[in-house]
């Protein structure tokens, strides 16, 4: 025990000297935990509460462009810009701002759409209610101009469906309206032609109320919330997502001050003189094991901190636990542990401190990319879906979704803490063969 | 004006063994050649032993059998009147290792590091500090025992990483080429030390390149090569036996050859 403790503190020690590990070890992870977060979270309002500029054109100066204007400046992800340096925008100038990559979307409603719009709309609605239009389709006495939207080509596919998407629900709003209230019309035409006249136009189905039933009533809603209806449940949003995840991404970086520990005994001759001690190599692995650990517990301890009183401070969520604390912290030491045994079959498999740092910082972020914690698992093909499944970072990142934003708790991360588990005895126990190898080859 | 060289006078051995090595073998996976073949030593209690012989004679592999770090794949070694390859734990406690790097923790201060190392022999308490500074008055560090290894000068390295091989008392040290890449001054110092050591009773396995240096320290001395022991005895036995040999070096020269080693 005397010599699990000297290690454990030598170990701490050592480490509390290294100050380019130190930065490795906690400020590094803490600002990837704080912009990370707070990137992500902009990403989520953009893509659904608010912030993406859009310059909108107007070359119409009619109807359409005013209610296009008035119903797409109610989207709260979009704020339509009109006017650039006090100029109003032409399409030209519009084009070019975007092309630069100083805005991501350019709206352009042409000269004429709200003339021509009316005017098909008007033969669309007496087409219908015309047999002889019905059985000889007339030819539209003018094309209805196109609505361009164009865009940065660096936007990604998520931000130009989000935006396009917009634009068509609200152009979809527009037609429904206008073709309604042409349909209206029509119908009171020619059921005052058929009563010759006891029907007088608009009475019947008016303009207003056609509106009304159209527009203002609406019959189907959409309202967002989680799939667990229990009220004790936290929400998720960015914070209970990213915080938890890039902790861990910041765990797993253990490895490196971990295996180039290692490599520096093994280099400057520490080891052979620790393999001439009438102690067993287990018992000072077990130390360094633990004092490793620890430095992961702090810096996972470090992360929860900056998710719950630093990142609020830039107007981001707060970090909820919902008292699933004792559930965390057992599922941190076992990906601590899970990390550090990484880390010990890293840094005696490797030759060179290069081969370690390399290797071990490299398969950190495969391991991450493929656990989820750049990109969902489910968005990934089904392929890398399956690869997935043997990261033990995506063991550590389910289990902590399943508490930070599920809200479970114990029961439900058992197989997480097992496979770590399982993860840290193999590991464990390879080093150990790869050691004794070593040392009987006497290399 | 006259030069003197430090003499260490050789102390009187006790009488009994400290190390029985017979018939050792060791090859390295891979090899063609066993690096050790059918090796065999007797070493007294309380010599200063010196164990000569060009690169990849075999002198490392021979200290790494004696010091447990590799086993051999045939012979018998007791050490310490103990089986080795039964007991190893038991004979760990007894011995010491010097290794040919500075094997401390750099960033660790001197007395951290022997502090460290006392502590995995299972020393504690005033026993350990007590022991720690005699350590370092041995080797003349007292006034740099707070000072981290990594700003000490060479020679200085040098002579904390004797006193962390014996900071817990072994019978038996193991030094190999403790003196190499430091100044006459450090050199010196650290085989003043040695001879110290020796007359507080500790028996000393040595290796070196240095052979003035290992007349002038060693009692007894055995010269490997092509892993087998083609000499050992008194130093000035084996010299005067050696045809027109004037120093150790010539009986080196004589019996390993003039042809560059690799």
């Amino acid at each position: 025990m005397k010599q699990f403790w000297a290690t454990f503190c030598k170990d701490l020690l050592v480490l509390s000297r290294d100050r380019p590990g130190l930065l490795v070890l906690f400020f590094m992870p803490a600002v990837l935990v704080l912009v990370v977060s707070l990137v992500q979270n902009n990403i989520l309002e953009t893509t659904g509460a608010s912030g993406m500029r859009i310059l909108f054109v107007d070359e119409d100066g009619d109807m359409l462009a005013a209610k296009v204007r008035e119903r797409l400046g109610a989207v709260d992800s979009l704020k339509l810009v009109e006017r650039v340096d006090d100029e109003p925008l032409t399409e030209a100038a519009a084009r070019r701002l975007v092309a630069e990559g100083d805005y991501q979307f350019g709206i352009v409603i042409p000269a004429g759409a709200s003339r021509v719009f009316r005017v098909r709309s008007r033969e669309q609605a007496r087409d219908a209610f015309s047999k002889k239009r019905r059985e000889e389709p007339q030819v539209a006495t003018e094309a209805m101009p196109t609505l361009l939207v164009f865009f940065d080509p660096t936007v990604q596919g998520i931000f130009r469906t989000a935006v396009t998407g917009s634009l068509n629900q609200v152009l979809m709003g527009i037609e429904t309206e206008e073709k309604g209230q042409e349909l209206s019309r029509a119908l009171n035409t020619a059921l005052a032609v058929r009563s010759r006249g006891f029907l007088m136009g608009g009475t019947v189905l008016g303009e207003k109320e056609l509106h009304r039933l159209l527009v203002v009533d609406s019959l189907l809603s959409v309202r967002e919330q989680p799939a667990s209806d229990r009220p004790d449940r936290p929400m998720p949003n960015a914070v209970q997502q990213n915080v938890p995840a890039w902790a861990l991404f910041g765990m797993f970086f253990i490895v490196v001050p971990l295996s180039g520990a290692l490599l520096r005994e093994r280099q400057e001759g520490t080891l052979l003189r620790l393999r001439t001690l009438p102690v067993s190599y287990g018992v000072i692995l077990l130390g360094k094991i633990a004092a490793f650990a620890l430095v992961c517990m702090v810096q996972f301890s470090l992360m929860l901190a900056v998710g719950r009183f630093l990142l609020p401070l830039f107007g981001t969520p707060v970090l909820e636990l919902h008292g699933r604390l004792p559930s965390v912290y057992l599922l941190a030491l076992c990906a601590a542990l899970a990390a550090t045994g990484f880390g010990l079959l890293v840094g005696t498999a490797a030759r060179s401190f290069e081969q370690a740092s390399m290797f071990g910082a490299v398969s950190v972020v495969v391991a991450a990319a493929l656990g989820g914690v750049m990109v969902p698992v489910y968005v990934m093909p089904r392929g890398m879906q399956a690869i997935s499944a043997f990261s033990p970072l995506s063991w550590g990142l389910d289990g902590f979704l399943e508490i930070f934003v599920r809200g479970e708790g114990l029961p439900a991360v058992a197989d997480n803490v097992f496979f770590l588990l399982a993860f840290f005895v193999v590991t464990l126990g390879l080093s150990w063969w790869v050691f004794h190898r070593q040392g009987r080859t006497g290399c | 004006m006259t030069v003197r060289q430090p003499q260490f006078q050789p102390e009187p051995a006790s009488g009994s063994e400290i190390v029985v090595a017979t018939g050792l073998v060791y090859r390295y996976p891979g090899s063609a050649q066993p690096a050790v073949v059918d090796l065999s030593l007797t070493i007294p209690e309380g010599e200063v032993f010196g164990l000569l012989g060009p690169n990849g004679a075999g002198k490392t592999t021979t200290i790494a059998m004696l010091t447990n770090l590799l086993r051999p794949a045939a012979g018998s070694l007791r050490v310490c009147d103990v089986d080795l390859l039964r007991k190893p734990h038991k004979v760990r406690r007894m011995i010491g290792l010097v290794p040919q790097e500075v094997a401390l923790y750099p960033t660790l201060t001197v007395r951290e590091n022997l502090c460290y190392f006392g502590r995995l022999f299972g020393m504690g308490g005033k026993d350990l500090k007590r022991r720690v500074e005699e350590c370092l008055d041995l080797v003349g560090l007292r006034d740099h025992g707070a000072q981290r290894i990594e700003t000490c000068s060479g020679g200085m390295k040098r002579r904390a990483n004797l006193a962390a091989g014996i900071v817990h008392r072994p019978r038996l040290l193991f030094l190999d080429e403790p003196t190499v890449g430091i100044d006459p001054q450090s050199r010196n110092a650290i085989l003043e030390n040695l001879a110290r050591l020796r007359k507080q009773g500790m028996t000393l396995v040595y290796t070196t390149h240095h052979m003035e240096e290992a007349q002038q320290l060693c009692s007894r001395l055995a010269i490997i090569d092509g892993g087998r022991v083609i000499a050992e005895g008194l130093p000035e036995e084996l010299i005067a036996a050696g045809e027109g040999c004037r120093n150790l070096e010539d009986l080196f020269l004589q019996l390993t050859g003039r042809q560059l080693r690799d």
